[in-house]
């Protein structure tokens, strides 16, 4: 029995339901290497690609420690750096235009007209398929969450974002709110065509030993096995009310993972944290995807999306 | 496009298999507060082909612990007919006391070569200055520059005669006279920390090249005590991906932010903002 593992995201057609998380995968050329020299895979395995956070201007991330484990996942205050969406066109995505695999740029602003100038200069590239509004980001002082966890900042954004372009808009959303679903309609509302579930949750690290905090901005993003509940609770929650597709993530390491978030009703899935401790989870888990759909007698794989009850 | 040239170009997955795990300090040791330190030696025959002067590999740790990060650790040995590379590691946390009880026999996956190791260029006249478990990344330089008949003074520093567990390693390429040791009781070299020792060496000897890897303020004091010659520094920052991808183990240099993992480990100890 062959598998059909195609879906479609808000208008970008993946070969098979999997990307990787933004900020895991720089823009994907250290992992492209690794993975060419198990020669079995390249970044044309998945089906697609998310970039690091794209802004207008170069920003230079956090000081000091930037991560920290904990049972079973890990803290990061990375705090976006990136060298900026001039610098991204001419050196990472020439790169990324020759690997045949669709590109989806992660964008980061402090306020909604700088996003919009950065999708502005991306729309005169053919290699970006689509963008992820990440309006969820805790690293950052003004911009990233502070937008997403507000229905009216959120929509403000994805609006202007919205005029700027007719490509595949995903949007990223962050737990940290009392209700995740609200925040959704009215992204939906604004014109998103697909939402990404979840950035990190807020969180700290402390060290008994010097009494002081890890992270100098004190919070930082959870990520990893231990938020995988609350990310599965979160698309559960929002398939129930939207109805653009959703870009399911947090803490997925292996294929009952994967399925668990598309019977939730995702109908794509991103591998992030579980990268870092095998780097080549991602293409292994689109293997093992085909395989359990055999088994299981699921002839494609989008029949899956939002059938638990 | 091109600035981020292939310095992995040789880094793989391997499964590389338990020979056997060393505890360096007496079991007596091992539980108390002290420094604890053990040696493992991993058959991975490519790696220990591969793998240059200061390079680091990123280990998984054993499966079934909660642990999800790898962990960086230098090269400390190579044997390229057996295929043996062997890391000197500190117990500081959980995730070295998991490596400590690996089983022998058991494979592990260690990603590597990675990083940029030691360039000592054709410097003739060296200093390598290793503070604790700091002197291993600066062995396999050591057997380079011994191997070209370059004048090395080695500098070992650590807090008791015990921990200096490297030092016969040492004297195995070089006479005596020129490992230099220190400890913070006394009970073996000089009283006093590694810096004393260099600054002492330093009035004497104008080396060309001085490498050095320890605790971050050892660095610095080092760095600052010789400003004419090259010295380059091993740098250590938390690390997820230890490849490039993730920017979790950047430091300031004076040009930009580098990472630790892709840029470095080793770094020209005068552009590092310390
Ligand atoms: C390039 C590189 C090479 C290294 N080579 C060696 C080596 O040859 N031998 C050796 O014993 N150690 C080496 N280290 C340090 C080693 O990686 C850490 O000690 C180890 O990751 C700590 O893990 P843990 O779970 O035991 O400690 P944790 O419980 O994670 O932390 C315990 C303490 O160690 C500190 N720490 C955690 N991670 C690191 C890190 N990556 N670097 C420095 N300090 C850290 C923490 O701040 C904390 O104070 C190297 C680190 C790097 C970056
Ligand atoms: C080191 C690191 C960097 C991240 N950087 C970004 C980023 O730049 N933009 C973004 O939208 N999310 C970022 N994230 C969040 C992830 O994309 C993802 O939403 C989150 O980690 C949950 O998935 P996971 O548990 O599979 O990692 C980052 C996460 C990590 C761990
Ligand atoms: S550890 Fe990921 S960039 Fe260095």
């Amino acid at each position: 029995m062959s598998v059909n593992l195609a879906v479609n995201l808000g208008g970008l057609g993946m070969k098979n339901p999997y990307t990787v998380a933004s900020g895991t995968f720089g823009s994907g050329r250290e992992y492209a290497e690794l993975w060419a020299r198990h020669d079995q895979y390249s970044l044309n395995t998945l089906g697609a690609l998310t970039t690091k956070g794209v802004s207008l201007e170069p920003w230079v991330g956090n000081p000091g420690v930037r991560i920290a484990e904990t049972a079973s996942g890990m803290l990061n205050s990375i705090g976006l750096q990136n060298p900026g969406v001039e610098h991204f066109c001419h050196h990472d995505l020439v790169w990324l235009s020759s690997q045949d695999v669709p590109v989806i740029v992660n964008v980061s602003g402090h306020r909604s007209n700088e996003y919009a100038q950065v999708i502005r200069r991306l729309e005169q590239e053919a290699a970006v398929a689509a963008y992820e509004v990440n309006i969820s980001c805790p690293n950052v002082d003004s911009g990233g969450m502070s937008f997403g966890t507000d229905p009216d900042a959120a929509a403000e954004v994805v609006v202007a974002c919205r005029k700027e372009t007719r490509k595949p808009l995903l949007v990223k959303l962050t737990p940290n709110v009392t209700d995740i679903t609200q925040i959704a309609c009215a992204v939906q509302e604004a014109g998103a065509d697909a939402l990404s579930l979840i950035n990190t949750v807020a969180g700290m690290a402390i060290d008994p030993l010097t009494r002081t905090r890890v992270f100098e901005r004190g919070v930082a993003g959870l990520s990893g096995p231990a938020i995988k509940p609350v990310a599965l609770l979160a698309v559960y929650r929002t398939a129930q009310v939207v109805s653009i597709p959703i870009l399911g993530m947090g803490g997925i390491r292996t294929v009952t993972d994967v399925v668990e978030f598309l019977l939730a009703g995702a109908t794509a899935v991103a591998i992030g944290t579980a990268s870092f401790g095998d780097p080549f989870c991602a293409p292994r888990l689109v293997a093992e995807l085909a395989h359990w759909c055999e088994t299981e007698g699921v002839r494609c794989v989008s029949e899956l999306t939002r059938s638990a009850i | 496009m091109c600035e981020q040239s292939a310095v992995n170009s040789l880094a793989q997955d391997h499964r590389a298999l338990v020979v056997r795990i060393i505890h360096l300090t007496e079991p007596s040791d091992f539980d108390s507060k002290g420094v604890q330190l053990f040696q493992i030696d991993l058959e991975a025959g490519e790696l220990a082909a591969q793998v240059q002067p200061g390079q680091f590999v990123h280990m998984a740790l054993p499966q079934g612990s909660p642990h999800i990060l790898r962990r960086p650790i230098s090269v400390y040995k190579r044997d390229i007919f057996t295929g043996i590379v062997s890391l000197l590691i500190q117990i500081m946390g959980d995730g070295t006391r998991c490596l400590s009880s690996l089983e022998t026999g058991t494979h592990i996956p260690v990603l590597g070569p990675l990083g940029r190791g030691w360039n000592s260029g054709n410097s003739h006249s060296c200093l390598l200055v290793g503070g604790g478990v700091g002197a291993a990344p600066l062995y396999l330089l050591a057997e380079q520059l011994a191997a070209r008949g370059a004048h090395v003074d080695v500098v070992l520093g650590a807090a008791t005669a015990d921990l200096l567990v490297c030092e016969k390693s040492y004297t195995g390429l070089f006479s005596s006279e020129h490992v230099h040791l220190a400890t913070d009781d006394g009970s073996k070299g000089i009283k006093g920390f590694t810096t004393h020792v260099v600054a002492r060496l330093m009035q004497d000897c104008t080396y060309q090249y001085v490498a050095t890897c320890g605790p971050e303020p050892m660095l610095k004091a080092v760095v600052l005590q010789q400003p004419g010659a090259i010295i380059e520094v091993s740098l250590e920052r938390r690390m997820a991906c230890g490849i490039g991808a993730c920017l979790s183990c950047t430091f300031d240099s004076t040009q930009s932010r580098l990472r630790a993992c892709l840029d470095g480990p080793v770094f020209d100890g005068r552009e590092v903002c310390w």
